[in-house]
């Protein structure tokens, strides 16, 4: 942990390598929660941008009590559900302009029907615990980390989990997968 | 929590994707390139205000108020704007005097006024909404001559073909500040006080920066324990 600190004061200097350092460690595990938050890998690659963007220029500010992960994840997930927001609103528009509302585009990438049928199910997931659980199994997060990252408490994390996992379960049963 | 199928599921179905190594080179562009115009804006416009509300603002340097209301006011529609123009507010707070405005004009300013951040509608929608469906050139003409651009936001207002359509500060900074509404969020959180604000709200600013976390909805807040503020209430918008 330490050593990341110490990338990102080098980052907050304006040192470019140090911040491809910090890309290329943590570039793929923030596309994946960004993914699967949002559905397509073109929405993805813009929050996961956009996101970076948002560190690289607040690197001065960054806090030391924090590892570097939990303020790229906080910062991260805070660009993607401001994304769901924004998409919440445009189908609310559309749907009261009488227009269809668009499927939810969820990527499958090479292999399976399971795939889409996990992603048909976290679909139903409340979206704060969904959030949840992407960062929880992208990455291994542990409750206190991502009850740092979503600023709320263990036990809200605990709850939020256990109920999505529930829910999940349900559906992918209805569904003969589980 | 135990590790059954569901588990292994999700773990798989969560695997990290590939292809983010090229993100860091264009990043740091965009840093170096952000455009700074509509930041720099505030600096080249000047306020004018009533003792009852903004109304006018242009092009120019900044004159005094005439009375103390007045000058209170302009000096709140400034720093609401600066930090509108930062992307740290989505509302403004201050009232506008739009008593010198034409009845059909006013009525334009209103409708537009209704836009909700960070959205934007057709002119033919203006027109449409205050009863004169045909009149889309004539609202056209009014909100070009807005008396107070940014603050009613005549900006949300486009080309039904999708085009940006004219702007009294030029097209290219339209296009900046839909840009700049696109990437603001609208609803955050404190996580030391657990309360949930629209963006720019007094309470909200006192928070640090690092103790702010985005929402997408009051309920989604209220499932994890936040409450509304008392003061922007933001269930009233979202």
């Amino acid at each position: 942990m330490d050593r990341e600190r110490a990338l990102m004061r080098r980052v907050a200097q304006g040192d470019g390598r140090a911040f491809t350092d910090l890309v290329e460690a943590y570039g793929p595990k923030l596309m994946a929660v960004a993914t699967r938050l949002l559905g397509s890998r073109a929405d993805a690659e813009d929050a996961v941008q956009r996101a970076l963007l948002q560190t690289y220029q607040a690197a001065r500010s960054y806090e030391p009590r924090w590892a570097v992960s939990t303020w790229l994840y906080r910062v991260l997930t805070n660009v993607c559900v401001d994304e769901l927001r924004r998409r919440g609103v445009r189908a609310a528009h559309a749907a009261a302009a009488g227009a269809e509302e668009p499927a939810p585009a969820f990527e499958a990438p090479g292999d399976a029907g399971r795939r889409i049928d996990v992603a048909r199910a976290l679909a139903k997931v409340p979206r704060e615990a969904r959030v949840l659980l992407a960062l929880h199994y992208v990455n291994g997060l542990g409750n206190a980390e991502l009850a740092r990252i979503r600023g709320i408490s263990i036990n809200t994390v605990k709850s939020q989990l256990a109920r999505g996992k529930s829910i999940l379960r349900a559906a992918l049963t209805e569904g003969g997968q589980a | 929590m135990i590790r059954d199928r569901v588990d292994q599921m999700l773990s798989d179905y969560f695997k990290p994707a590939g292809g983010a190594v090229a993100l860091a080179p264009q990043v740091i562009r965009r840093a170096e390139g952000a455009d700074r115009d509509a930041e720099a804006l505030l600096d080249r416009l000047a306020v004018s205000a009533t003792a009852e509300g903004v109304r006018l603002i242009r092009l120019g340097r900044q004159a005094r108020g005439e009375s103390g209301a007045a000058r209170r006011l302009i000096e709140r529609a400034r720093e609401e704007l600066h930090d509108y123009l930062r992307g740290r507010r989505v509302y403004f707070s201050v009232p506008v005097d739009l008593h010198e405005a034409p009845e059909f004009q006013a009525k334009v300013l209103r409708a537009a006024g209704d836009i909700p951040f960070g959205q934007a509608r057709p002119y033919a929608w203006v027109a449409k909404r205050i009863g004169h469906p045909g009149a889309v050139r004539a609202v056209g003409t009014a909100l070009g001559k807005n008396p107070v651009p940014l603050i009613v936001p005549c900006h949300r207002v486009l080309k039904s073909d999708g085009g940006v359509g004219g702007y009294i500060f030029g097209t290219r900074l339209k296009g900046r500040l839909l840009e700049i509404e696109r990437t603001t969020p609208v609803l955050e959180g404190c996580t030391s006080t657990r309360i949930l604000c629209r963006v720019g709200c007094s309470h909200l600013r006192r928070a640090r920066p690092e103790n702010r976390v985005v929402f997408a909805s009051v309920e989604d807040a209220r499932s994890v324990g936040y409450r509304p503020c008392r003061v922007c209430r933001p269930a009233q918008v979202a």
